[in-house]
């Protein structure tokens, strides 16, 4: 199988939502492509993200994912959900356990259902989540709380439950939004390095264009829950990235909603 | 409270009405009270000096009502916990959740001393009716309480979980159970608290407990050594005070 991700004419609404945050959505990703998602603040990325996760039901087109296709009205079946991976925006780590337990809570749907309930991963799942803690720099903070962590540490083991989830398809909703620019090069490094490593598929939505230039071979920017452009890397000019980013014309009746 | 206009006449006007009704229809005889002067002189003064010689008494009945606290209480968190999963508005469906708190609301309602002696009927008497009621009464406070720690913790670690595949109770375990950990240990030990302060009366019913010994002494006449049983029971309640008070330092 070489196609990742593939998406014909995909129109979502959130329930409640006055606008359509997805609109005629056409898109194919291959197997080991690193992708970026470039957009303003509404474009519609982490919706577009969180639907690839199997988060969000109710939209219509066709839409598959690791060979799979998704059903508009269920969320995929459990078995096959640790196949793709998801790094959240605000990391939604659990913040009173230990950096480790986090990561192992990667491994939770790889496990035999009553294992992972007793809480005993095999050594096979800790060498996963010590690997995945020594991959993204963290080994020396396993015993540590999340609480105690800074945001660019908190990122990392974000990262890392993800990676030791395994997944074929890493989604990562602007992994690098609340660190420095050496550390978020850092980060997206990583990020696609492991990816690579593996050979997983990685898209990434930023906010930084150069940083998606630097890491990603494709990128695809969004605005208005329409895709804008999607061309290699090498063929990114910086006249579509401005217009992308350009400010909005405040339309009459229509007012700026605050994005979660 | 403000009471200002014609709302606060008629509120005026109720509470008057209630108290006048309470005192022309019961049989309350102000010049009873001052006659009974001398008498309520000499019921306190046959209560002193407190006889010390029922410290062995004291000591029983207190383990006893400490034992039918601590089991009651037990028992009330393993009857919590299905329950609490059962009333959480993010766990189940409202098909569900509606009518076990509305059972949980209808537990709560019932008085701890009327569940003890419809145990006492059922079971007989001693500390296992009292142990039951416990368990019982308090499972409908503290099920409602596990239940809001539930629903009050962050949902996005949760998200997290379910899409790496993780089913419903090992969400509940390694994303939900670590947020509500010191809710639910606050509430336990506040629970606890109660259970004892009301586990001390439940012997006047027959249920067990130092309760017993104090029914004993006042209808045998014998208020001296109830005096002594009333000032441990005061005694007891002062240090579980003090006790939860230390405790709830920890915990905040
Ligand atoms: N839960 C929701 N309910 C209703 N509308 C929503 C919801 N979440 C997002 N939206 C709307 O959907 C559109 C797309 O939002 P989305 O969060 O996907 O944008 P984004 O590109 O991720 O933005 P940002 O860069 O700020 O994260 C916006 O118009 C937003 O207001
Ligand atoms: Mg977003």
């Amino acid at each position: 199988m070489n196609i990742a991700i593939r998406i014909n004419d995909l129109n979502f609404a959130h329930p409640g939502g006055s606008v359509p945050a997805l609109e005629r959505v056409s898109l194919t990703i291959s197997t080991g492509e690193s992708v970026a998602l470039l957009g303003p603040s509404g474009a519609g990325k982490t919706t577009l993200l969180a639907l690839l996760d199997g988060r969000l039901q109710g939209w219509r087109g066709r839409v598959s994912v690791l060979g799979a296709p998704l059903d508009p009205d269920q969320p995929p079946p459990r078995a096959s959900r640790p196949d793709t991976g998801f790094v959240f925006q605000e990391f939604a780590l659990v913040e009173r356990s230990t950096v480790l337990r986090n990561v192992l809570n990667g491994r939770l749907g790889r496990m035999a259902p009553l294992r992972a309930l007793l809480g005993s991963p095999t050594p096979h799942d800790l060498d996963i989540a010590r690997t995945a803690l020594t991959d993204c720099g963290i080994a020396d903070l396993a015993e540590r709380r999340v609480d105690s962590l800074s945001g660019g540490q908190r990122q990392r083991v974000a990262i890392a439950r993800c990676l030791a989830q395994e997944p074929r398809l890493i989604l990562a909703d602007e992994p690098v939004s609340n660190l420095d620019p050496t550390r978020a090069g850092e980060v997206l490094a990583l990020l696609t390095g492991a990816a690579q490593a593996r050979g997983a598929t990685a898209l990434f939505s930023s906010h930084q264009p150069d940083l998606a230039r630097r890491f990603a071979q494709r990128i695809i920017g969004m605005r208005d829950g329409r895709i804008a452009f999607d061309v290699p890397t090498s063929e990114l000019n910086d006249d579509a990235t401005a217009e992308l980013y350009r400010e909005v014309e405040p339309l009459p009746g229509l007012s700026l909603r605050a994005v979660s | 409270m403000q009471f200002g206009g014609f709302g606060g006449f008629v509120t005026s006007a109720l509470i008057a009405g209630a108290i006048l009704w309470s005192f022309a229809t019961t049989d309350v005889e102000l010049s009873r009270l001052v006659s009974a002067g001398p008498r309520i002189a000499d019921f306190l003064g046959r209560m002193f000096p407190p006889d010390p010689t029922v410290m062995a008494e004291i000591r029983k009945g207190s383990a006893e009502t400490l034992r039918i606290a601590i089991l009651g209480s037990l028992g009330a968190v393993i009857l919590s916990i299905p329950l609490a999963i059962l009333a959480s508005e993010t766990m189940v469906s409202p098909a569900v959740f509606r009518p076990i708190r509305t059972l949980l609301a209808f537990i709560r309602a019932i008085p701890l001393i009327l569940v003890a002696m419809l145990m006492v009927g059922a079971v007989g008497l001693g500390p296992l009716p009292g142990i039951i009621a416990v368990a019982f009464h308090a499972t409908g406070m503290l099920a409602k309480f596990y239940a809001e720690a539930i629903d009050g913790v962050s949902r996005a670690p949760i998200a997290a979980l379910e899409s790496a595949g993780a089913g419903p109770l090992v969400r509940l375990r390694y994303a939900i159970w670590p947020q509500m950990a010191p809710v639910v240990a606050r509430d336990t030990i506040f629970r606890f608290e109660l259970n004892l302060r009301e586990s001390l009366i439940l012997g006047i019913v027959g249920a067990g407990g130092i309760g017993f010994y104090i029914q004993t002494y006042v209808r045998s006449f014998q208020y001296d050594k109830a005096a002594s049983v009333t000032m441990a029971v005061v005694a007891m309640v002062i240090a579980i005070e003090a006790i939860n008070v230390a405790l709830r330092r920890r915990f905040t």
